[in-house]
């Protein structure tokens, strides 16, 4: 039951979207160039897949909307991560997206979940013709579905927001011809695991400010290949937690349709160590 | 006295071969010069002529003066044997009421023109870096001013 009243927001905001494509026409569907929105990152903002990145989500420009859809697995070695969402990008200005997380916990059992309602502004700049390209303020406020287990390892609420500065940069024909994509994001967050281990800790209340980056070439206009490294806060005394590491490969097929896979490195989590594994990801956008 | 002179004729060939290695291609020539530059402008003029949300800006130009005004500003760019002699790009384009979303069209439009006539994948990126400060230019003026 708790399930089904959770999901209806994502339903609503799945069948708003769906009604502005309809309704909109040739408004939606952007001019921006292929790949200048990213992906989706795995909390349901346009970046790429660990972080948040200065780009607003699908290829929307000044006058246009966007919306795009994903779906995301990584299967790590004794956990998997699932997550869907939506995103809405208003003119190239303000983007509200919509994610909801499942991880499945394979050798402890059960599951945890979370929804993320995002929005990101952007405040000045431009990917490409900005010198100091994009910069946009974020905020992704996470609700845990069932705290039980959360509360019971030391978090202290199931409930968090992360505020977020991201600034993202695409340097033209930089290294051997190819064009070069920089990402920097620093996030105040509470949050243990991305907030599937709830919020503040026994060992750590607080907020903790944290760096995220990431890298990425064209090697083609269509293909991206490149690292992300996001750091984590460690809260909770029951168990360490590591920061996230990922190498990326993105392919644009069209701008309606990009494919990432990435090999993930997200250190120890809720004690078990080395959790390594794949990553893939869907995201349609319009 | 054969190795010796074996010896002193590979010297002089590697000594040749140093001082004939071409000179770094200019982007102008990595573009295909002259002939493919006005191959893409025309193939850009089409572009912009199919879209109805450009095509209201050219009502009043000159396209054969636009056309070789492109070109020439195109080789000064990519450092061919040209000097681009048209007004500076913010008095050219002020106070016409483009925004972001005209331009990204115009610079879709360009990348596949560049694309569509064949010129490979670093000499687009090095172009496009080339002109990507124009922007900053052509978007000076586009407020109009307010009215009263």
């Amino acid at each position: 039951m708790t399930t089904c009243r959770s999901v209806l927001p994502a339903w609503m905001l799945a069948s708003v979207l769906l009604a502005l494509c309809l309704i909109s026409g040739p408004a939606l569907a952007g001019s921006r160039l292929l790949a200048t929105g990213g992906v989706s990152q795995i909390e349901g903002a346009a970046g790429g897949g660990l972080s948040p990145w200065g780009v607003l989500a699908g290829n929307a420009s000044e006058g246009e909307l966007a919306a795009t859809a994903f779906a995301s697995v990584a299967p790590l070695r004794d956990y998997r991560l699932t997550v869907g969402g939506v995103a809405l990008n208003l003119h190239d200005r303000l983007e509200l997206s919509l994610a909801r997380q499942r991880l499945d916990l394979d050798t402890l059992g059960g599951r945890l979940e979370q929804q993320v309602a995002g929005a990101k502004l952007r405040l000045v700049g431009d990917l490409i013709y900005h010198p100091w390209g994009i910069w946009s303020l974020g905020v992704q406020h996470k609700q845990l579905e069932d705290g039980t287990l959360p509360l019971a390892v030391g978090a202290t609420s199931t409930r968090g927001s992360d505020i977020y500065l991201s600034g993202s940069k695409l340097l033209l024909a930089a290294v051997a011809e190819r064009n070069l994509l920089l990402n920097l994001t620093l996030r105040s967050t509470s949050a243990n695991q991305g907030g599937l281990l709830g919020f503040g800790g026994d060992r750590e209340g607080g907020r903790s400010l944290v760096a995220e980056g990431a890298a990425g070439m064209f090697l083609t206009r269509r293909w991206v290949v490149g690292a992300e490294y996001r750091q984590m806060p460690d809260n909770l005394s029951f168990a360490r937690e590591d920061d996230w590491r990922s190498l990326y490969s993105a392919y644009f097929f069209s701008p309606h349709l990009s494919l990432t896979a990435a090999a993930l490195d997200l250190g120890s989590i809720a004690g078990l160590e080395r959790q390594r594994g794949g990553y893939l990801s869907i995201q349609f956008a319009f | 006295m054969k190795a010796l002179w074996t010896t002193a004729l590979a010297m002089v060939l590697l000594l040749g071969g140093c001082a004939q290695r071409p000179a770094e291609p200019t982007l102008y020539q990595q573009l295909g010069g002259k002939p493919r530059l006005a191959m893409v402008v025309e193939n850009l003029m089409y572009r912009i002529a199919d879209d109805p949300q450009l095509i209201g800006f050219f009502t009043h130009t000159n396209i054969d003066h636009f056309v070789a005004s492109l070109e020439q500003q195109l080789c000064d760019l990519a450092d061919g044997p040209c000097r681009y002699q048209g007004p500076p790009m913010d008095r050219a384009h002020q106070h016409m009421g483009i925004d972001n979303a005209d331009f990204n069209r115009l610079v879709g439009h360009m990348e596949q023109a560049l694309i569509d006539e064949g010129i490979p994948l670093g000499a687009r990126n090095r172009l496009l870096r080339r002109l990507a400060p124009l922007h900053g230019e052509i978007m000076r003026y586009q407020t109009p001013p307010p009215t009263t």
